[in-house]
Parts: C-alpha cells; sequence; structure tokens
C-alpha cells in the first residue's frame, strides 16, 4: 500500500492491432500536479480513461487513493473529477441545473454551485442555457462540473483550451488552488507553458509508451544547455554573446557584461519542455 | 471516506434529468402535446356504431305481413317492396333509384326528369329477389318454383350465395314449413374459420383504437431515441460515467424515462377516449409492456443514428414494421401469420381483444406471454446494443 493517489503499473491496452498504451507505469502524490504531455494519438486519452474507469486495462493496474480500479470502481468515482477536452454538457440545462444534476449522482442534494459558479467567473450567468455560452464559458462550467464533488483527485483534459490569457489564468489559479487543497492532478495540455508553470513533475508519452516523468527543472538541466546569453550595445548596433557557463572564464566575462554601460539583456539559454520532448522522442507535441 | 451512492439515488437523478430535458425541448414538447390532441380528437370524431344492415328489394310477395316476416328472419335485413321485378332489376342495374314514402316504393328512371317524391328517403338496393306471381301456393303446395336474384356486380359473391339461402329461409317464413330441398345437393354448412364477429363488429373508434395507442408510442419511440443519439452524440454520457454512475444506470433510467413517458401519455388518451374499462389494470399492464417495448426499440435507434435526421429514418424504419399490426385491426378476419410474429401483435390483439371485446386477465394471458416475451427480447437486445455504443466512446 503507497500513499499515492495514482498509481499506474505496468497499463497496456490496445484497439485490435493497434498498441494505444504500452507498459506505461506513474505515480501521483497528493497535492502534486503531474503534467501529462504527448501529442495526438500519444496515448493519453487511452491511459486517462483507463485511470477514470471508462475503460478496463488490458494488462497492468490502476490504484486510485490506495483502491483497486477493477474492484472498487464505484467508490474511486465518487472521489475523482475529470474535465474533458470536449464540451460534454447538457446544451438545454441552464449552468447551474448540470451542476446540479452532476452533484445529484454523487448524492449532493444542495450542491454550493454559486460558489463553484463563482470560482469560474460565471456568478451571473449561471441559469443561462449552457446553449448560450461561449467556448470560454463552457470550458469554465467544465471546470466548475469537475470540482462539484470536492474531489481527491483531479482529471484534466485540456483545461485552458479555447480560453482568453485572463480566464486560462483564473483557471490555472484554481487547479493550484485545488493542489493545494490536497489534490492530486493530472494534467494534459498542448500549452508547454502552462505545463512547465503548473506541474510540479511531468510525464513524456510518445506511442504508447512513456519517455521520462521528472520536474520540469530536473529535465531542463540534463537537456538544456548551460549557457547564459548577453545582449550589449556596441555603436549603433547590438552585439549578442553567449556564455558558457562552464568556462573557466565565465565569471569574469558576465561580472564585465554587468559592470557595461551597454548592457540590454541577459537571458539563460534554458530548453524548453517542447524541445527536451522533441530530443527525447524525435517527434513533436504538434501532432 | 465518503458513503456510497446508492442505485436508486443515481437511477432517479437521470431519470429527472431526462424527463426535463424532454419537457425543455420545444420540438419534442409540442409534437407531443400535437399528437395527443389530435388522437384524441380524432377518436371522438369517428363514428361509434357499425351499419351492418342489407337492403333488399322484393317483389311478387303480396302476402300481408310476408316482409315484415323477412325481415324478422334474419337480423339486419330491411326488405324493400317493389311492385314489379322490372322495377328491381333497373334500380338494382342502377338504370334507376327507388324512393320509399309511406311504407311505399317509387322508382325514378335515372335518365328521366322527375325528381324524388316530397318526404321520401331513398333506398339503397343492391340485391334484389323477385318471385314469381304463383311463388307462395307453389310453395305451400310443395312444388319446384324459381325465384330470381338480382345482384349489383360489386356485391361479393358470399353475399350472392347467402341470398339463395335466404330465398329458402323466406319460402320457409312465408310458407311456415320447410322448404323441399333436393336431398342430392350438399347441405349448406358454414365454417367459420378463426374468430367469428358476425354482429359483433368492430366500429371505426375500436377499429382505430390500436393505431391511437401506436401513435403515442411513436412519439415515445422518436422522442427516447432522440435523447439518447443526443446523449452519445454530445458524449454526455462519458461524463455521466466517470461518476458514480454505471453503464447498467444509465440503461434503466433510459429504459423508467422510455416506459414512463409512454405509459403517462397512453394513460391519458386511454382516459380521454374512455377506454380503460373494463379491465384497466389489464389495458395498464398491457400499455406498460409496450412502452417497455418501444423504449428497447428506442435504445437501438438512438445508438444506431447518427444524426437529428438519421435517427428519424431509422425510428421510421423501425416503427413501420411494428404498426403492421395496428393497421391489420383495421380489416375483419385473421391477421395473417407472418403479421402474427410482429412484436407488437400481441399487444394490438391484446388492446383489441380487451377495449372492443371486453376480455378479461384469462383470455388476454396469451397475448400477455407473447408480449413480455418480446419486451424481455427487445429490451435485452437495446440494452447490449446501447452498452456496446456507450463502451465504445
Amino acid at each position: 500500500m503507497t500513499d499515492n493517489a495514482i498509481d499506474a503499473v505496468d497499463l497496456a491496452y490496445s484497439y485490435g492491432d493497434v498498441r494505444a498504451v504500452d507498459g506505461v507505469s506513474f505515480s501521483v502524490a497528493p497535492g502534486e500536479i503531474l503534467g501529462f504531455l504527448g501529442p495526438n494519438g500519444a496515448g493519453k486519452s487511452t491511459t486517462i480513461k483507463m485511470l477514470t474507469g471508462q475503460l478496463t486495462p488490458q494488462a497492468g493496474t490502476v490504484r486510485i487513493l490506495g483502491m483497486d480500479q477493477r474492484r472498487q470502481r464505484e467508490q474511486i468515482q465518487a472521489r475523482i473529477g475529470v474535465c474533458f477536452e470536449e464540451k460534454n454538457l447538457y446544451e438545454s440545462m441552464s449552468g447551474k441545473e448540470n451542476l446540479r444534476f452532476y452533484a445529484s449522482l454523487f448524492g449532493i442534494r444542495n450542491p454550493d454551485t454559486d460558489t463553484l459558479l463563482r470560482r469560474v467567473g460565471l456568478a451571473d450567468r449561471g441559469k443561462d442555457r449552457v446553449a448560450k455560452y461561449s467556448k470560454g464559458m463552457r470550458q469554465r462550467l467544465m471546470m466548475a462540473r469537475t470540482l462539484v464533488n470536492s474531489p481527491d483527485v483531479l482529471f484534466l483534459d485540456e483545461p485552458t483550451d479555447g480560453l482568453d490569457p485572463v480566464s486560462a489564468q483564473s483557471i490555472r489559479n484554481l487547479i493550484r488552488q485545488e493542489a493545494e487543497r490536497g489534490a492530486a492532478v493530472l494534467l494534459t495540455t498542448h500549452d508547454m507553458h502552462e505545463a512547465d508553470e503548473l506541474s510540479d513533475r511531468v510525464a513524456f508519452i510518445n506511442e504508447g509508451r512513456l519517455y521520462t516523468v521528472d520536474t520540469p527543472e530536473n529535465l531542463k538541466l540534463e537537456y538544456g544547455q548551460r549557457s547564459v546569453k548577453v545582449r550589449v550595445r556596441a555603436g549603433d548596433g547590438v552585439e549578442e554573446r553567449t556564455v558558457a557557463l562552464d568556462d573557466a572564464a565565465a565569471g569574469d566575462t558576465l561580472k564585465a557584461a554587468v559592470a557595461s554601460a551597454g548592457l540590454m539583456t541577459i537571458h539563460t539559454e534554458e530548453a524548453t519542455l517542447e524541445h527536451i520532448f522533441i530530443e527525447m522522442t524525435g517527434r513533436g507535441l504538434g501532432g | 471516506m465518503s458513503r456510497p451512492v446508492s442505485r436508486a439515488t443515481v437511477v432517479t437523478a437521470i431519470v429527472r434529468k431526462d424527463l426535463a430535458e424532454y419537457a425543455s425541448d420545444r420540438l419534442w414538447a409540442f409534437l407531443t402535446v400535437m399528437v395527443l390532441v389530435v388522437v384524441i380528437g380524432m377518436f371522438w370524431i369517428l363514428p361509434d356504431n357499425v351499419n351492418e344492415t342489407i337492403t333488399v328489394g322484393v317483389s311478387g310477395l303480396d302476402q300481408p305481413g310476408a316482409l315484415a316476416d323477412l325481415e324478422a328472419s334474419e337480423e339486419g335485413l330491411v326488405a324493400v317492396p317493389f311492385a314489379s321485378a322490372d322495377d328491381l332489376r333497373a334500380v338494382v342495374a342502377g338504370d334507376a333509384d327507388a324512393w320509399t314514402v309511406d311504407g311505399e316504393t317509387v322508382v325514378v328512371d335515372r335518365g328521366s326528369d322527375a325528381s324524388a317524391p316530397a318526404g321520401a328517403e331513398q333506398a339503397d338496393v343492391s340485391i334484389g329477389l323477385a318471385f314469381p306471381p304463383d311463388f307462395i301456393q307453389s310453395a305451400a303446395a310443395g312444388q319446384t318454383t324459381q325465384a330470381t336474384v338480382y345482384v349489383d356486380a360489386a356485391v361479393p359473391d358470399e353475399i350472392k350465395g347467402a341470398m339463395s339461402s335466404l330465398v329458402r329461409e323466406i319460402a320457409f317464413a312465408v310458407v311456415g314449413e320447410d322448404f323441399p330441398v333436393d336431398t342430392t345437393s350438399p347441405t349448406e354448412v358454414f365454417v367459420v374459420l378463426g374468430e367469428d364477429r358476425v354482429g359483433n363488429q368492430a366500429s371505426a373508434r375500436d377499429a382505430f383504437r390500436p393505431i391511437f395507442v401506436f401513435l403515442i408510442l411513436m412519439m415515445e419511440l422518436f422522442v427516447m431515441a432522440s435523447l439518447i443519439a443526443k446523449e452519445i452524440q454530445e458524449r454526455t454520457v462519458t461524463a455521466v460515467l466517470v461518476t458514480p454512475a454505471t453503464v447498467g444506470d444509465v440503461l434503466a433510467a433510459k429504459g423508467i424515462t422510455g416506459a414512463l413517458s409512454g405509459l403517462v401519455q397512453a394513460v391519458i388518451v386511454l382516459v380521454a377516449i374512455d377506454s380503460l374499462s373494463p379491465h384497466p389494470v389489464l389495458i395498464l399492464t398491457l400499455m406498460l409492456l409496450g412502452s417497455v417495448l418501444i423504449s428497447g426499440t428506442a435504445m437501438i435507434v438512438g445508438s444506431t443514428g447518427k444524426d437529428f435526421m438519421s435517427t428519424l429514418f431509422y425510428g421510421m424504419a423501425y416503427m413501420i414494421p411494428l404498426l403492421i399490426p395496428a393497421f391489420a385491426a383495421l380489416f375483419p378476419g385473421t391477421a395473417s401469420a407472418w403479421v402474427q410474429v410482429l412484436p407488437s401483435y400481441p399487444l394490438v390483439r391484446g388492446l383489441v381483444d380487451v377495449t372492443t371485446y371486453g376480455a378479461g386477465w384469462s383470455e388476454t394471458l396469451p397475448e400477455l406471454a407473447a408480449l413480455f416475451a418480446w419486451c424481455v427480447g427487445l429490451f435485452g437486445l437495446g440494452w447490449i446494443v446501447l452498452r456496446r455504443k456507450v463502451q465504445t466512446l
């Protein structure tokens, strides 16, 4: 028995001859956000379907909050929240009615829909039919629905997809709040900056196989360049220099640059998660 | 640790949601109310009696009371006296019209300018019996005599044959003793195959009742199929299935919603058309089974349809065969064997037997058993098809 909120061990699933997930293992601790990254068709959705009980793994085991997904499905479902990429809301019902219905499936009689709607910025639109909502509003209602049972484990599939920058940031804050509350979060996103910003650790999946699970910092240190790029004004132009941090003279070079009156910018040459993913898998995240 | 939610709570929540969705869908809500109003209105417009009279023109029977005896000899027979066989022949042939006034018959040639007498009623004579002037004397003496039967070409062969028998009966009624019958001729024996509804025919209201009920069930099929198809197409069902709700809960809820909406509408119609007697519990049982049957079909249709139009198309494709027994009930006689094997046949047959002919539980038991078997089969098939569809989303 572990204290992990999610334990996936050697998960495998095939659609006919196509191996969608092949021996995937990882864990997520309570209060941790794990960014689950991979291109379309990498096996993310199939993995999440197995974790959330929508698919039964053909091999391997899933334990959520210490419970076996095969044998304790109902107890698990009562304590998880899933935010789908597709906006699968009841369009003919209002935002409040959607939340009330999902709450009733958890046996919650009087859900605090007002608070939920306020948290996602829909306090004044709760009585409107979902059919009248914009794409961003639907996404925010999806997030509110995910939180209707105060879940201990959150599965979030592209939760900020289609949102304007301000709304996206409010959703990210919400995710952080949930993690601070103690909820484990499995987050899939195509937005590498978002993954970098939110995730305590990231997992790279491609062609059904998991390549790595580590903190973004460790990955950047391992795969990024230990160098700094310095830009100084030189006459009418701009001079750009790259300083290798492993070079013995790096300290003096940087001191001189900082002291220089023409210093414009100093940037670390940190690798992005996308670069690391491409380097590891030989494939981009876009497709 | 949160307490597990009960199955009943989950199913009830989904049923309430489905009913709310149904009620909020303006198109289906409008169509449902419209069909209810139309069905109830049409029922009361239709005649509730059956015209089983045969008007026969008679010439040559001048004995007082002979026509009254003739009418008394056969239920539904109306005898119209004619002065001559030629008049009778002309009327049956359609060359002249017969009008009755004060017990007298006036024949007016269709080609003439003469109009119908004041206060006269037209007699619809399509059969004529012309007796010879010495018919009564010959019959009384036991001598062979000849009567002529005129029939319109449109009169069915069965009626033509029946007229021969009627002549013999008339002879008996007039003479008061058995008419000499040639013993070498085969004695006429009527063998009624299937149900003998002679004198007990269904009125138009009774005949149309199964169709009306099926219109209601058809609405249930389309509404349920539409709700299911929408739930699948918009993937809302996948969001439901990551809660404590199981596939079984969703299917049970759909079945209950369908059966409930179908049953409630059918009861409204049956009450409005005064058709819940004489065995209300039996009729409600039949309707409940019918609703379950349709719910199972709706699950299949809803799983197959990819959009509104295809759901409508598949709905029609499944509904038409189910409607056939209801249309077959419009016509007298026993339904063909292939109609009897259709899933909806026991429902229609049961409804007709109970509402029109007052059959009780024991008489309807075979239909109930067959309908129950079909319900289990179709609902089970619908369950399997929908479960597969949901699991592959």
